[in-house]
């Protein structure tokens, strides 16, 4: 197992500086950064590259990451499990690396823990916010692949596994009382319903 | 020198800063023992085990093999509730100790300068409540109806029912009563108030009253929140009446209101009804730590009795979710392939406090940055992997049986020639030389971490913090 070496020169914030005598061009148009399916505002910027408009990608650009504060920049976080109150209302659309709150994609199982989304669906917020956005840019948004954001067991098909954080374990789960894709479709109704946080 | 106990000894303005100090060893010294409880915990058995164990005894005794599925389920399904309730309970505990650290912190600063946080965690086990009367002996062990008995103990709304004995620290009964000893100097006495120094205040996202480990499910698999949004939160101390809620806080969380519920005198657990007092929110939807743990307690002896009348014999249901672990070890008393991660671990556990402290030398984005890059960031991805790594482990006894490693949480003396973070690498190279199961992500979030010194004057760039 390769070990680490402690280094002042090397900073987290900055990174070494480019040399001056070997610049770097890019000749290819980056893709936007985001952190989910049914986020991606242009044609062909989800991780496949094959989705046709604004809404309709499969799947996040951003890194993958399984937890609160790993995100690397604006608009990469996941958010719902971890975090205060405010940083949950902000899924997909975080200020900056490190504030973005829980992993990365986000599946469709997944709850906010705190704040007015708190027992509400994360990714159907994020949508939410994603559709303002656009509507502010004057853009059309189509239908996200699946309604409620991705499954947690297609994201295991798609990725291999899955994982977000947390001690309290999965959440599509049974214990032998419950249907887990009903439990995740009464996820889904409720986070449309503009009531009170969900509480005890 | 012991001094003689006096309960009615009173803080002054003299010893202010003293008693604040105490309280926040205090509320240190609580952190580590319900830690420990909680890492001992499987929130996650195996049902299948455990259902399929309780059908064959169940068709053993005679019962048709469809009725013995069906108990089974339902049984096996209040474990997985009750083990999944109980962690987030502990862990909803443990964070408000937290928070309560925090608040107590603040009241320093604003009263008495820097508060000092760091190799403040119980050097000696069983180890006693700083001032405590009478005291009593708090293990780090793992759950169970004895270790509720202390945690009960420790959260008594009233005085405990027992010989007193001498101390050394200011003297209290209760720690609600060991506060309100602070709280009457601070109502009563005209003291000055620095709203300049660094503290931990509410809106920067410090602190949140739940996250994914305060929740668990019910046996439909819906999340419960054990902790309230309208809970306590963090309080700038600026004058008298931020410094009375603050305290108000702390005592409200910990045991209730006025009439909360208490220890019976014979110093068994009330398990009657909850009672308003017993909530420490104005909803009336978190319970107080006290009524947290005296749940938890009840709810185990029902379950218990539930298992008995099964008529499959005596029945430990502590065997489906809690690791064997052992009371009070140390990392000296673990194999020498286990004492590296184990002293990693301490490591990290203790540049927490090292971290914390820094926040009270820095203000604005740079303490931002420390709380939120640093203290959560080791919390989450640094020390609770490593206490889910090292419980994976497991080692023999003195008595022959085989134990799970668990965490120490005991205090590591950083060296002063090099910074605590380096030394942190260090012990991480030298871990995963003798163990395979440390996750490589700890070395990254390790080096990402913020490079905090000991004290101000050994930082070579103060006022900036230099990640990775």
């Amino acid at each position: 197992m390769a070990s680490i070496q402690y280094s002042l020169d090397n900073n987290g914030c900055s990174g070494p500086s480019p040399s001056a005598s070997t610049p770097t061009l890019s000749t290819t148009s980056p893709l936007e950064l985001h952190a989910c399916m049914g986020l991606n505002a242009c044609k062909g910027h989800d991780r496949f590259g094959t989705n046709s408009c604004a809404g309709a990608g499969y799947c996040a650009t951003a890194e993958a990451h399984t937890c609160h504060t790993l995100n690397n920049c604006r608009g990469q976080g996941g958010c719902g499990l971890y975090g205060s109150g405010e940083e949950q209302t902000k899924p997909g659309a975080n200020d900056c690396a490190w504030q973005g709150s829980c992993a990365v994609p986000i599946q469709a199982e997944r709850y906010s823990t705190q704040g007015p989304n708190k027992g509400k669906g994360t990714w159907m917020l994020a949508r939410k916010l994603f559709e303002e956005r656009m509507k502010t840019a004057n853009r059309n948004v189509s239908p996200a692949p699946y309604s409620c954001g991705p499954p947690e067991k297609w994201l295991e098909t798609i990725m291999g596994s899955y994982d977000s954080c947390g001690n309290s374990g999965d959440k599509y789960c049974s214990f032998g009382f419950n249907d887990p894709n009903r439990n995740a479709e009464e996820l889904c109704e409720k986070s449309k319903r503009d009531d009170t946080p969900e509480n005890v | 020198m012991k001094q003689q106990l006096d309960l009615k000894a009173e803080v002054t303005p003299q010893n202010l800063g003293e008693a604040i100090q105490q309280a926040i060893e205090i509320e240190i010294a609580t952190i580590p023992v319900y830690l420990y409880t909680y890492y001992s915990l499987n929130r996650e058995p195996d049902q299948s085990a455990i259902s399929n164990a309780l059908s064959q005894a169940l068709v053993k005794k005679g019962l048709p093999q469809q009725e013995a599925d069906t108990i089974a389920l339902d049984k096996s399904a209040e474990i997985m509730v009750y083990a999944n309730k109980v962690g987030a309970l502990i862990m909803s505990v443990a964070i408000e100790e937290m928070l309560h650290l925090s608040l107590s912190s603040n009241l320093k600063q604003a009263l008495a300068g820097q508060p000092q946080l760091v190799n403040k965690s119980p050097d000696i086990w069983p180890a006693y409540l700083p001032g405590h009367i009478p005291p009593f002996p708090i293990n780090r062990a793992a759950f169970s109806l004895d270790q509720l008995k202390t945690f009960l103990k420790i959260e008594s709304p009233k005085p405990l029912q027992e010989e007193q004995t001498n101390v050394r620290t200011l003297p209290y009964a209760t720690i609600g009563l060991f506060y309100d000893k602070i709280k009457q100097c601070i109502a009563h006495c005209d003291l000055q108030y620095n709203t300049e120094a660094a503290q931990l205040v509410p809106g920067r996202g410090y602190y949140a009253q739940n996250n994914i480990d305060t929740v668990y499910y019910d046996k439909q698999h819906k999340p419960k929140f054990v902790n309230a949004d309208d809970g306590a939160d963090l309080i700038h101390v600026v004058d008298r009446a931020s410094a009375i809620r603050a305290i108000d806080a702390i005592v409200e969380q910990g045991e209730g209101n006025q009439g909360s519920t208490s220890l019976n005198p014979d110093g068994s657990v009330d398990c009657c009804a909850i009672t308003p007092a017993d909530y420490d929110d104005p909803d009336h939807e978190e319970l107080s730590h006290f009524e947290k743990f005296a749940q938890i307690y009840c709810q185990y002896v029902d379950l218990s009795n539930k298992f008995n009348e099964l008529g499959i014999g005596d029945i430990d249901i502590s065997q489906y979710f809690v690791l064997r672990l052992p009371t009070n070890p140390k990392t000296a008393d673990y194999p020498a392939s286990v004492q590296g991660v184990s002293t990693l671990l301490n490591a990290v556990y203790s540049y927490l406090y090292v971290m914390v402290e820094g926040c009270y030398r820095q203000k604005d984005n740079t303490q931002y940055e420390l709380f939120m890059f640093g203290v959560h960031k080791t919390m989450i991805f640094i020390l609770n992997s490593l206490c889910g790594d090292i419980t994976m482990l497991k080692y023999t006894g003195p008595d022959g049986r085989e134990y799970t490693v668990a965490p120490t949480f005991e205090n590591y003396e950083f060296r002063v020639d090099s910074s605590p973070k380096s030394q942190l690498i260090e012990l991480y190279n030298q871990a995963i030389g003798s163990t395979n199961v440390i996750s490589t992500r700890i070395g990254q979030r390790i080096h990402d971490l913020p490079d905090v010194p000991l004290e101000p004057y050994l930082s070579t760039s103060a006022g900036k913090l230099i990640f990775a």
